[in-house]
């Protein structure tokens, strides 16, 4: 009976989204509003307003920059709040399934891995000094270098992963993108113009583009370092076995 | 009428639907939250839709590229703060889901609440 | 407001994210000092909101331009004397849950979990600030992201396995409505192609997409009831509350669901703020009709509740329903009386919580009928739960009784006689299950040897949150006239 009533609501809500969506301007045409309202300035003057050539960038860090700081606020959240279920590991040595089945990867693919995580790594920095000019970007980056230790930690095991990346190294970066927006927000502050203000009013209009290249440049750095810590800190709680002594239950 | 124009945004409303029975029916609570991502895909694929635009190109500026041809790029600016969030959603759902394991032995939401009416009495 | 005043709303917003970002560090470091640096970035940052009293104009709002960038193509942050009104609210029972927490979290949680506990704290309280006052459409679901996530996780911060069950629960309902919230705007870009709240504001007035705005409406709506608890929608909230920490019941209860039922104001006055479509005002009759089956709904069963933390919970979704009452009124009194009631309700339920939270410090308490005789061991709790619960029924002069006022005042004048009367109704009903625990508390003698060796009264650290929560009821109560008018006047300029 209950799936009954929930099969009916749900067709009902679709034939309505599709009753609406047929009332919608049409996709991809020139002249609907999300082309001609708002688009068009970045689009034109992205370039020489925010000294990214990607405009996406230039939305990212600069336009619409508090949503980002907002973003490095969520997934920092996500963080603190996967610690506040699962906790964060003991200092000293933790354990993961790998560890303790016992079981060990064949050479082939421990060698592969150990040789193929360097290049990743650099790959994600990369993506991160590289998000204005092309895509990719902070996240991106910092995405790339948390799947990288996804990679060791699956073969390795979490013992030598934490080892590569202690506990207290992690702890002082997981904030880091935020503190950075902070900061950048402030310096805007203190140069005359608001919060995340990059191009100051205080200083002289021929230092702008370099000043704001490099305050992105550290941006997305400050986003990169953060995001790829999180990421870490979160996969060493979640993939920590717990009371590995005791007979599961 | 633009129904078939917009086939796009149709296909996301379905598949939000998607998302949302698995979400209300599916029982498995590991396949509750894969119909949480189906709804989060669903809509990061109308706002993308939203921002596409006929024979657009990639909003980089390079030599000798109009700007009038570029694709939105706010919609994408937009899904990128989105897909952080499905993100950190995600993972903490996940970390639930072990703690909840760990704790009952089970996945199985008709199972986590019948234990729950049984300690009510 | 001009120099450098204008910029101390962002600051408030963001000196408890930082915060919030150093403290794994100070962990690190010295893992006591994390409850005295979280305290001291809460406080910086009322304190700064404190610097800000009568720079806020009462009719209109001052706008603040995120990097400089114009509106449209910026995000903007509006802050109006209502929006303002709320950050203070936000961090004064902030500050006074976070000093509670203390003693009580380092009892409830264990060690390792207690850094998050903290960071979470501050995220909650700087994503909240964040909500209220944002101009900007897609930054409001960031920030409400950023409340929502810290929400689940704090219920689940003990790891009891009701406390995880509950909190999985309130994700699987909130979530959905955080994905309505995004289809919602998406919606409303595609036919407006903006999301700051003033432009959206002008552009829905002359768009033809009346289906599209229609949809968008009801779909942000349908989530924020689902944030709110408001009647139908609120499943996951007895749960959640009734299990969460208590600071953190406190906050829960207090204000972010009651932030949430604001954002429906939010979007009504703010974006939809031409009503001319039958759909739009049907949605919003819709909605009254929900609050005031709330009203009776969570007031009839919190009394039936047998749980103490349950039954304040039960209170809550009854309380959401005066909120909507007065929003959908659509008149100065109605509104000023809901933002009024942000405010005393969560100063009461926070009250209420704390008092549950000394109960359960001290002697493990949790169902009403164990509190026999509690005034003798406990006094100073149960005399500041008497104070709250009389706040909460909306008895003179407490600010309850204020607020009830408003919103009786604004239904009546929106010929709304019926809302009215539920409105009393549930005063009615509150003042049954307040005095049921009232008469538990003072006039029944305690059984022999329940309440074991004598038991002091809570330690003062949290005996003095509880106290000043408890006279703030009164404080507002007698001195509401300093408030009022600016209120009224903020109204009629949103309205």
């Amino acid at each position: 009976m209950k799936r009954v009533i929930s099969l009916l609501f749900i067709a009902a809500l679709a034939l309505l989204l599709l009753y609406v969506v047929s009332r919608m301007p049409p996709m991809g045409e020139p002249d609907i509003p999300t082309a001609v309202r708002v688009v068009p300035r970045y689009l034109e003057k992205a370039e020489e307003e925010t000294h990214a050539r990607n405009v996406v960038t230039g939305v990212i860090l600069n336009y619409r920059g508090f949503d980002t700081m907002g973003e490095v606020t969520v997934i920092y959240c996500a963080l603190a709040a996967v610690l506040a279920v699962l906790g964060r590991e003991k200092r000293g040595r933790i354990r993961d399934y790998v560890e303790l089945s016992g079981l060990r990867s064949s050479v082939i693919v421990r060698a592969m891995v150990s040789l193929v995580v360097p290049f990743i790594v650099l790959f994600s920095i990369y993506t991160i000094l590289h998000g204005e000019t092309s895509p990719g970007g902070g996240f991106q980056g910092g995405a790339v270098i948390g799947a990288s230790m996804i990679i060791f930690t699956t073969i390795f095991g979490l013992h030598l992963s934490s080892v590569k990346v202690p506990q207290g190294f992690r702890a002082s970066l997981e904030g880091v993108a935020v503190i950075t927006f902070f900061l950048v927000g402030v310096l805007g502050i203190l140069g005359g113009g608001n919060f995340l203000t990059y191009a100051w009013p205080k200083v002289s209009e021929s230092v702008h583009p370099a000043l704001v290249t490099w305050l992105t440049v550290l941006v997305e750095v400050g986003i990169g370092l953060g995001g790829a810590m999180v990421l870490i800190s979160m996969l060493f709680a979640m993939v920590r076995e717990e009371g590995a002594d005791e007979p599961m239950a | 009428m633009n129904l078939w124009h917009n086939y796009h945004y149709a296909v996301a409303m379905v598949l939000f639907c998607v998302g949302l029975y698995t979400v209300i029916m599916r029982r498995n609570i590991i396949k509750k939250i894969i119909g949480l991502n189906i709804m989060e895909t669903s809509v990061f694929l109308f706002l993308i839709s939203i921002g596409y635009r006929k024979g657009g190109v990639a909003p980089i500026h390079a030599e000798g590229l109009d700007p009038s041809r570029m694709v939105n790029p706010l919609p994408q600016s937009l899904i990128l703060t989105g897909i952080v969030v499905a993100v950190s959603v995600t993972a903490l759902a996940l970390s639930m889901v072990i703690l909840l394991y760990r704790q009952f032995g089970t996945l199985d939401v008709s199972r986590l609440f019948r234990e729950e009416t049984e300690e009510a009495d | 407001m001009s120099g450098g005043i204008r910029h101390l709303p962002i600051l408030m917003i963001t000196l408890p994210m930082v915060g919030a970002a150093l403290m794994p560090f100070i962990s690190y470091v010295r893992r006591g000092a994390v409850p005295w640096a979280s305290a001291l970035f809460l406080a910086a940052s009322s304190a700064l909101g404190l610097a800000l009293i009568g720079k806020i104009p009462p009719d209109g709002s001052v706008g603040y331009r995120l990097g400089g960038w114009e509106p449209p193509f910026g995000i903007e942050l509006m802050v109006d004397f209502t929006g303002y009104f709320l950050m203070m609210v936000v961090c004064g029972i902030s500050l006074l849950s976070l000093v509670y927490s203390r003693p009580y979290i380092m009892r409830e949680v264990e060690g390792g979990k207690i850094t998050a506990y903290y960071v979470l704290f501050l995220l909650l309280s700087a994503s909240m600030m964040g909500f209220v006052v944002t101009g900007d459409i897609f930054n409001l679901f960031v920030f409400m992201e950023i409340l929502s996530i810290s929400s689940y996780a704090l219920v689940a911060v003990t790891g009891n396995r009701n406390a995880v069950r509950a909190a999985f629960k309130y994700l699987l309902m909130g979530a959905p409505s955080s994905i309505m919230v995004l289809l919602g705007i998406g919606l409303l870009y595609s036919v407006t192609g903006t999301l700051n709240m003033a432009d959206l504001a002008m552009r829905i007035g002359e768009s033809g997409y009346r289906e599209v705005l229609i949809a968008a409406y009801a779909v942000l709506v349908l989530a924020f009831m689902v944030k709110a608890a408001i009647f139908p929608l609120h499943l996951w909230l007895p749960d959640a509350h009734s299990i969460a920490p208590s600071p953190m019941s406190a906050m829960l209860s207090g204000l972010v669901v009651a932030v949430s039922a604001f954002a429906i104001g939010r979007i009504t006055f703010s974006v939809f703020t031409t009503r001319p479509w039958g759909l739009v005002s049907s949605t919003l009759e819709a909605l009254a009709a929900a609050g005031a089956a709330a009203v009776l709904f969570g007031g009839i069963m919190a009394i039936y509740q047998r749980d103490f933390k349950m039954m304040i919970a039960y209170s809550t979704v009854s309380h959401m329903g005066y909120i909507v009452l007065g929003l959908t009124a659509l008149n100065p009194e109605g509104l000023t009386g809901a933002v009024y009631h942000v405010l005393d309700h969560g100063v009461a339920k926070a009250c209420l919580f704390l008092c549950a939270g000394n109960f359960i410090y001290r002697k493990g308490i949790r169902r009403i009928d164990q509190l026999k005789g509690a005034w003798q061991e406990m006094p100073w709790t149960c005399f500041a739960f008497a104070l709250a619960a009389w706040s909460v029924i909306g008895l003179p002069p407490s600010a309850g009784f204020i607020s009830k006022w408003y919103l009786v005042y604004g239904n009546v004048k929106a010929d709304r006689v019926p809302y009215a009367v539920v409105l009393l109704l549930g005063s009615i009903l509150a003042a049954v299950y307040c005095f049921r625990v009232i008469y538990y508390m003072f006039f029944q003698p305690g059984e022999e040897g329940a309440w074991g060796d004598k038991v002091a009264d809570a330690p003062s650290g949290m005996l003095a949150p509880t106290w000043i929560l408890s006279l703030a009821t009164l404080f507002f109560g007698v001195f509401s006239y300093l408030f009022i008018d600016s209120l009224l006047k903020a109204a009629a300029s949103l309205l």
